[in-house]
């Protein structure tokens, strides 16, 4: 290959070399900036861009631990860590007892930004916990094309939203910058897997303290 | 033996070629995924990390692309071998610290339960590729590729050999 012989001509060859690695070269530039953060991509109410373009509940609270839940809608094991710790996790909140974060991660593919989406949506209507109870019990398997946005704005229903702004923010993926900002917050902070919990900044233990309801309260407890 | 060593070389292309278009074509989907399979391997610093989830299955398209095509074909193993060698590095590296990780290889990655951890796998086969890669590297002259043969030293039904 180094040696060029006289007679012979490789312009196919290079021709094919600089077509491959262009195209290639053309398409990862524009994927690496799309990983960026992109500032001016319309927020949803109750994010922090602060806290990694999470969704926030008693932001304003001082002394309390700190609560960062990554998930991915579509996750099976999110939706079993859901049914085990969601009620606990929700009674923090109401009670005034930590600042809870919920990051929608979006890695397991198109649905999932979708439902990530129409989350951000229903916290503008002040029903993110109701909405997010809705997807998980009504979770399908992943990427068979069950959650489109016309069943997505249905299942606000469950979650007493019927509002046209709604069905509109949902349809029109209003909130799909802010789904990739979350994403990247969640790759800044090395979030390798989902459910990911955090208490204070630092990961629980996760062979122990995840699944079991007395192990995760301590865990909280301790801060 | 040199009869045959283009034809053997053309298998190993193919089959090097092959594993890297579909390794790098089943991460093109799930970027995010990529570069999460990237960071649990705890190697390098987070942002060069995510950085090379997104660069890796590029990079492997294009090399796979041209060893199919049997387009610079010594550049395009030995990238493809140092790949592997790599590879091999993060996979062995992972084993020995004891880390659960998926190796994300064709997709996927990132922790997996402890015990479900399979290294053994991947790494046999990144070095049964690395070995094609070295092969290719050193013998890049073969059928049916788009580089041409250095006239002289090439016979009809015969390779060339340096």
């Amino acid at each position: 290959m180094t040696k060029q012989q006289p007679g012979k001509d490789n312009f196919t060859r290079n021709l094919v070399v600089a077509v491959v690695v262009g195209v290639l070269l053309i398409m990862l530039v524009p994927t690496l900036l799309s990983k960026q953060t992109n500032t001016s991509a319309k927020t949803p109410a109750s994010v922090s861009a602060d806290r990694g373009y999470g969704i926030v509940f008693n932001d304003e609270l001082k002394g309390v631990p700190v609560i960062d839940i990554y998930e991915d809608f579509q996750c099976p094991v999110c939706a079993q860590f859901e049914g085990l710790q969601g009620d606990y996790i929700e009674s923090l909140i109401a009670d005034k007892k930590a600042t809870v974060v919920y990051h929608t991660l979006s890695f397991l593919g198109p649905e999932s930004v979708n439902a990530a989406n129409a989350a951000a949506c229903s916290a503008d209507e002040g029903k993110f916990l109701q909405y997010h109870r809705a997807l998980y019990s009504n979770q399908p398997a992943e990427n068979t094309g069950v959650w489109s946005t016309d069943v997505l704005v249905v299942l606000g229903q469950a979650a007493g939203i019927t509002s046209k702004k709604f069905a509109s923010c949902v349809n029109d993926m209003a909130y799909e910058g802010w789904v990739s900002n979350a994403a990247a917050a969640g790759a800044k902070a090395n979030v390798n897997s989902t459910p990911t919990v955090f208490v204070n900044g630092k990961e629980i233990d996760r062979n122990g303290e995840y699944f079991n309801a007395d192990k995760f309260k301590a865990a909280v407890e301790r801060g | 033996m040199k009869k045959y060593q283009p034809w053997i070389g053309l298998v190993a292309r193919l089959v090097l070629g092959g594993t890297l278009i579909v390794a790098g074509y089943l991460k093109f989907d799930e970027l995010d995924k990529s570069q999460m399979a990237v960071r649990a391997y705890e190697l390098l610093p987070i942002p060069l990390a995510n950085f090379m989830g997104v660069f890796l299955p590029f990079f492997e398209l294009a090399v796979g692309i041209l060893l199919v095509l049997g387009a610079a074909t010594r550049l395009s193993a030995l990238a493809s071998g140092l790949l592997m060698f790599a590879f091999m590095i993060g996979i062995s590296q992972a084993w020995a610290r004891g880390l659960s990780i998926d190796c994300g290889c064709f997709g996927g990655g990132g922790q997996v339960a402890p015990g479900e951890a399979d290294y053994l796998t991947p790494l046999l086969r990144d070095t049964g590729l690395t070995l094609l890669a070295v092969y290719l590297t050193l013998f890049p002259h073969t059928k049916f590729g788009l580089d041409k043969e250095p006239k002289s030293l090439t016979q009809p039904g015969e390779g060339n050999n340096d």
